[in-house]
This record gives structure tokens, C-alpha cells and sequence, in this order.
């Protein structure tokens, strides 16, 4: 078991962090957990787990997370404000921590309305930001929301997420000023296929002299087809996907679009490495977890480092 | 009659609904009972133009001239079907050609509303119908009344037609 | 205003059905505003509802009335000389009102014939939009007059979330992004400094109350 953030060391080392993405199961079984636990582990610092991602229900991410602690991972506990109010998030922080869980990533979630409970309340208690503060005063004053002091506080590395293609563009870097005074220690960005822009945004980002203060690791998804490429760049709201990726894509054959895609992501994370201030990759190869042991050694990132 | 003045008339009318339900017009004939509302730009003598088929046909025709057909309203058209208009129709100036503008196009949209509720009541939207006056030649309100009356008559009678008063 | 809107025909023949003698009740207010129930659309309904009820045979005797406002008991007395002689009382008023009207007269049934939506604005002709959720805590004056409650969908106050795409909501491409409204307007103002600091989490008890909430005057009581 796993008592501190390995991702927090890599990082504090200044070595370039590698975190993947597991997606839980739509059932009950630990069994789809461990196994894709074990196709990570070694090839990757840490691993987020999502949180009913898109309102769909799943394995909830702390048991998840719980799982992957056993099986000697860094589990990266991800945490929407969508479904739960601050008394659970709260409570929630607190028996992660007692569960060996180090890392958190604050997020607001997506609209319940897009998955398959669209009647549900959408909870909303606190948003993404608050979460980070709370998460963030929890540990260092020992404080819930309200001032009560808590008997043992939580060790958490605190984490947010970061999309440099939402608009609006210009008011993106002061956001995540703000996520940062309110606690944030690393940041997720929304995966890149517009390396201009997200250069752009990290020129924006080094202006505001948060490169010293927050880590940020580049999101990376390898593309799956050509016809994945064209989904993403219609459908998913906040997604830049330039038209030369597809047309490189559709240029391939179809049995030969994944390993385009795996290219395309091997390219992207050996451009993030030379860019000034990204201090590690997040892949999140969701449902194509195999893909993540192939992009991390043709990118040069195996074996991880010993911290 | 001033231009406003036949508005208040017709309002007059369809506001005092429960004093002239049972004698706006005919119920005993089995007849089609008609009402056209339309606009009073289209015939200048219209008010002596209609009396005519108003003389010839009773109570089974009733006539509302309008200072624009966009100032029909969705209760006129209501009450008059539960007056016992088995059709009521609407007749406007050409499009482009309504002499306040928009007022043919509004027209419009109040029928198709008031379409729908009296589909939802079980009868047929082709009991209310906008007629929209042919470009160019000037027409008389009674001609084109005429050619209303010679139009194929609805399945449904109005509910109210054939009651007892 | 409070919107509202007429509920399906059917819903509305099924709960007078066991009823003769209905009294009909618009409210001139908040309701004819939207078109949902003031005095004419009273009268398009019971139009509707007696044609209805003589197309299939059936005797039914409805009486329209519109009062300025159903939520106000000096309005409701007006009922008092005519609602002895209806079984039922059809309101047409928001939610507020068909309850105002129920308190009055607790003895005599009343259903109501709209569905009671939420508080906005008429945003042109024919158009009205939700802008206000009551919550209690009012705080436009640090948002640009742009409410982050009810018009992000997930009423972030430290927005824009990641979905919000060339100023539309990631829910429905057809609702601006309320944060990027808000962003803009600061902007133009020159008050960027407005969302500088984290906003702290919200009290929500003022919204939620315990129970239905209320206001007390002692200087506006009889």
C-alpha cells in the first residue's frame, strides 16, 4: 500500500510525470478495476479514476481508486460536484485519505443531462473551485467548511483540470490563477491535438507566472479512427481538433487508423516535453488502456523513474 | 364607420359572447353557417357591397370587417364557432401588400394557434381557413363571398349548429 | 413575471369531469403577461370546453371570470356572491393563486389549469425566459447582473466550466454561456477584479428554507 503521492514525488524531483486514465465499469465486478490496474502499473506515476463520467453510473471512483491502492498503484481520485453535496464531498475527502487515496482532482462534472439518469438533480452545492479550497483548508488548517476543526486532517495532493480550447480564451489563464490560489498543485489539461494553441495558452499561462506555482501535465487521447476524430470535433463540447489531424487520419485505411492515432499521440507527447513549462503528459486512452504501455516506451518515458 | 370603430364593434361583439351566442346566427337552417372576417382594405364599399348576401342569405352569413386582418384575434375566431359558425374564414391582403405590414403575416399565425385548439377538441382545422385576396385585380367583398360559399363545406358542423337555442 | 403554461386539454377535461358547474378564473397579472391565463385565454378556453362538452352530449355550465391578481385575498373576495353556485373552481392562475384562492374558499374544490414554469423576463414578443431562482442571496451585483444560479446550467460561481464552447452551454447550443456573458461584461466595465477571488460556497439555506419560506413585516400589518 501506497502512503504518499508518488505523483507528487515524480513531480517534486523534477522528473516528467506520466498519468493515465482508468474508466470504471458500468457494474459491480473489481475484477475489470485490477485488470486494467495491471496493464498500467510500471508504465505510468499515478492513475485517475472517473467520476460517473459524462452522468453515466459507474463503479464509483473511490471504490475504484480503493482497488487500485491494493493492487500498488497511485490512484488519482477524481471528484465531480454534480452529484454529491459538500457533507459527502467532505466525508468523502476523509475516508479516501484513510483509504490510502493521495491524490484528488477537483471537477464540476458534466451535465447530468447527458448521460443515462437525465432526471436526476444536478447537486451543484459547491463548485469546482470551492472544492479545491475546501480539499485545500481540510488539509492545511484541518477545517471543514464552516470552521470545525477535524480530528485527523487528510493528506492530498491537490489537483484541477484545465481546457486551453473553451472559450473564453483570454479569460482562461486568469481562471486558473484563481484555481491556484485556492489550492490547485497540478492541473490536467483537456487532451491536445491543436499543439499551436495550446502553445499559445501556455505562453498566456508563463505570462501570469503560474508555471512556477501549479504543475501541468498535457492531456493526450490517441485517436481510435478517423471517424473518432470527426465525433470529437463536432460533439464534445470544449474540444479543438484541427483538420489536418482528420485528414491525416482518413488518409489512412481503416486497420491502420489506430496506429495512426498511437502516432499522433507519441508526436504530441514528444512535442510536450519540449515545451516550456508542461512538466508531464495525462493520457486517457478510455477503453484502449493497452495502448498506454506502447505510447509511454515509443515516447521514451519507460522505465519511470525510482522516487 | 371609422376604421377603429368597426374594431370596437367586433370586439363589442365577441365580448358580450353570452348575450349573442344563440342569435349571431342561424341554427335552424341545416345549412352551412359562415363567417368571414376579413380586411376592410380590400373593399372600400364594402359596407354596402356585403349587405347584398346579407339580405339574400340571413343569419347563415355574418360579415366582420377588420381595419387589418392582423387584428383578428383567437377568441373572435372561438366564439364565433361556438356561435355557430360551422366555418369561419380569414381574408387578407396579399403578402407584402398589407398596408400596416406585418398584419397579414400575423393573421397567419393567430389561425394556425387557433387551429390547434380547436384540434384538440376533436374538430378539423379546416374549419377556420385563411384566404389570402388574389394579387392585382380589386375585388368586391360580396364576389369574393360568393366564391367562398361555392367552396367544398367541411365534414364537422360547428358543435353548437343545430342545438336547441 | 412567473410563467406559466396551459396544461394539455385532456389533464384539464379529466379533473372537471366529475363537475357540472364550473367557474372559471383568470388572473390579470403575471399570467396574461405570458399569455398562459389572463381574460383571454379564460375565454379560449371555456370556448373550447363548451364546444367540447356539446360535441359529446354533455351539459356542462361554466362562468368566466378575471381577477387583477389571484394571489391577493382583497382580489379573491370578489368570488364570494358567485362561487356558491359552481361545484368547481378552474383557476388559471400560477401556482400562488389556485393555493391564495384555496385558502379563501376551503371547501370548494379547485384544479389547476396551468402548469406554474418560472420567473423571467419577456425577452421579445412571444418569448419569455427564466431569470431569477429566488434564492435569497441575491448577488448580480458582483456577477454584471448575469445570475450564475439560473442561467449556468450548473450554477457554478467560479465559472466558466470546460464545456462552454464560442459562448454556448455545453447543454443546449441555444443558451449563452452565462459565465462568458459575465466575463465580457465585467470586461467592458473594467471589474475583471470582481472574480480575482474565490467565491466561497453558497448558502443555499436561504433558498431551500425549512419548509415554505416567508416574510414577516410588523410595519405593514393591519
Amino acid at each position: 500500500m501506497i502512503t504518499e503521492s508518488r505523483l507528487k514525488k515524480v513531480l517534486q524531483s523534477g522528473h516528467f510525470a506520466v498519468t493515465a486514465e482508468c474508466g470504471p465499469p458500468k457494474g459491480a465486478d473489481p475484477e475489470v478495476v485490477k485488470s486494467k490496474g495491471r496493464i498500467l502499473k510500471g508504465y505510468v506515476d499515478s492513475v485517475n479514476v472517473t467520476d460517473n463520467q459524462t452522468g453515466v453510473v459507474r463503479l464509483c471512483s473511490l471504490a475504484a481508486c480503493a482497488l487500485l491502492n491494493a493492487e500498488g498503484l497511485d490512484p488519482v481520485l477524481q471528484m465531480v460536484t454534480r452529484d454529491r453535496n459538500r457533507i459527502a464531498l467532505q466525508s468523502d475527502v476523509l475516508g479516501a485519505s484513510a483509504l490510502g487515496i493521495r491524490n484528488i482532482l477537483c471537477l464540476s462534472g458534466d451535465h447530468q443531462s447527458f448521460g443515462n439518469q437525465p432526471q436526476a438533480k444536478g447537486v451543484f452545492d459547491i463548485d469546482s473551485i470551492q472544492l479545491i479550497q475546501t480539499v485545500r483548508n481540510m488539509r492545511d488548517a484541518g477545517e471543514v467548511i464552516g470552521g470545525e476543526k477535524l480530528s485527523a486532517p487528510p493528506h492530498m495532493f491537490i489537483g484541477a483540470a484545465a481546457n486551453p480550447f473553451a472559450d473564453p480564451f483570454k479569460y482562461r489563464a486568469a481562471r486558473l490563477a484563481t484555481k491556484v490560489d485556492a489550492g490547485a498543485e497540478f492541473i490536467q489539461t483537456q487532451c491536445i491535438y491543436n499543439l499551436n494553441r495550446f502553445k499559445q495558452w501556455m505562453d498566456l499561462v508563463r505570462d501570469y507566472g503560474m508555471d512556477n506555482k501549479v504543475c501541468i501535465l498535457g492531456g493526450i487521447t490517441p485517436l481510435k479512427s478517423a471517424r473518432m476524430a470527426e465525433y470529437m470535433a463536432q460533439n464534445v463540447a470544449g474540444m479543438d481538433v484541427p483538420e489536418e489531424i482528420i485528414t491525416r487520419m482518413k488518409a489512412v485505411p481503416a486497420k491502420e487508423q489506430r496506429k495512426e492515432g498511437i502516432k499522433i499521440a507519441v508526436e504530441t507527447v514528444e512535442a510536450l516535453q519540449a515545451v516550456k513549462g508542461v512538466r508531464g503528459v495525462h493520457i486517457m486512452a478510455i477503453e484502449w488502456e493497452d495502448a498506454v504501455p506502447q505510447i509511454v516506451q515509443e515516447a521514451k518515458l519507460f522505465p519511470r523513474p525510482q522516487v | 364607420m371609422s376604421v377603429y370603430a368597426e374594431q370596437r364593434g367586433i370586439d363589442a361583439i365577441f365580448s358580450d359572447y353570452e348575450r349573442i351566442s344563440r342569435t349571431l346566427m342561424d341554427h335552424k337552417s341545416a345549412e352551412l353557417n359562415i363567417a368571414i372576417f376579413f380586411c376592410q382594405q380590400l373593399d372600400p364599399n364594402q359596407d354596402v357591397n356585403r349587405r347584398v348576401l346579407e339580405r339574400e342569405l340571413g343569419k347563415r352569413i355574418r360579415f366582420f370587417p377588420l381595419p387589418c386582418s392582423g387584428r383578428i384575434d383567437s377568441l373572435h375566431l372561438m366564439r364565433a364557432l361556438e356561435s355557430g359558425a360551422d366555418k369561419v374564414y380569414v381574408v387578407t391582403c396579399p403578402e407584402g401588400a398589407c398596408h400596416y405590414r406585418e398584419g397579414n403575416i400575423r393573421a397567419k399565425k393567430r389561425i394556425a394557434y387557433t387551429q390547434g385548439l380547436i384540434e384538440e377538441i376533436g374538430l378539423e382545422r379546416e374549419c377556420l381557413e385563411l384566404i389570402v385576396a388574389p394579387v392585382g385585380t380589386a375585388v368586391t367583398i360580396d364576389e369574393l363571398a360568393k366564391g367562398l360559399l361555392a367552396r367544398k363545406a367541411p365534414i364537422s358542423r360547428s358543435p353548437v349548429h343545430g342545438q336547441k337555442a | 413575471m412567473i410563467t406559466a403554461e396551459r396544461k394539455p386539454l385532456s389533464e384539464i377535461k379529466e379533473m372537471i369531469a366529475p363537475y357540472k358547474k364550473i367557474l372559471v378564473v383568470g388572473c390579470g397579472s403575471c399570467v396574461a403577461e405570458c399569455a398562459s391565463g389572463g381574460e383571454k385565454e379564460v375565454g379560449l378556453l371555456s370556448s373550447q370546453l363548451r364546444m367540447d362538452a356539446k360535441a359529446s352530449g354533455k351539459e356542462i355550465d361554466l362562468k368566466e371570470m378575471t381577477l387583477d391578481r389571484q394571489c391577493v385575498y382583497e382580489f379573491i373576495d370578489q368570488l364570494t356572491d358567485v362561487i356558491g353556485q359552481y361545484d368547481i373552481v378552474l383557476s388559471l392562475a400560477c401556482g400562488a393563486g389556485v393555493q391564495a384562492v384555496a385558502e379563501v374558499f376551503p371547501k370548494v374544490p379547485i384544479v389547476p389549469a396551468l402548469n406554474t414554469t418560472f420567473l423571467g423576463e419577456t425577452k421579445e414578443a412571444g418569448l419569455w425566459i427564466e431569470n431569477c431562482r429566488g434564492c435569497g442571496d441575491c448577488k448580480l451585483g458582483v456577477f454584471a447582473a448575469v445570475c450564475p444560479v439560473t442561467r449556468c446550467a450548473k450554477g457554478l460561481f467560479n465559472g466558466p466550466c470546460g464545456g462552454s464552447k464560442t459562448d454556448r452551454c455545453e447543454v443546449d447550443p441555444n443558451v449563452p454561456c452565462a459565465w462568458q456573458l459575465i466575463v465580457s461584461r465585467l470586461e467592458d466595465m473594467g471589474r475583471l477584479d470582481l472574480l480575482r477571488k474565490v467565491h466561497p460556497p453558497v448558502d443555499w439555506s436561504k433558498q431551500q428554507g425549512k419548509g415554505p419560506r416567508k416574510i414577516y413585516r410588523e410595519d405593514q400589518r393591519a
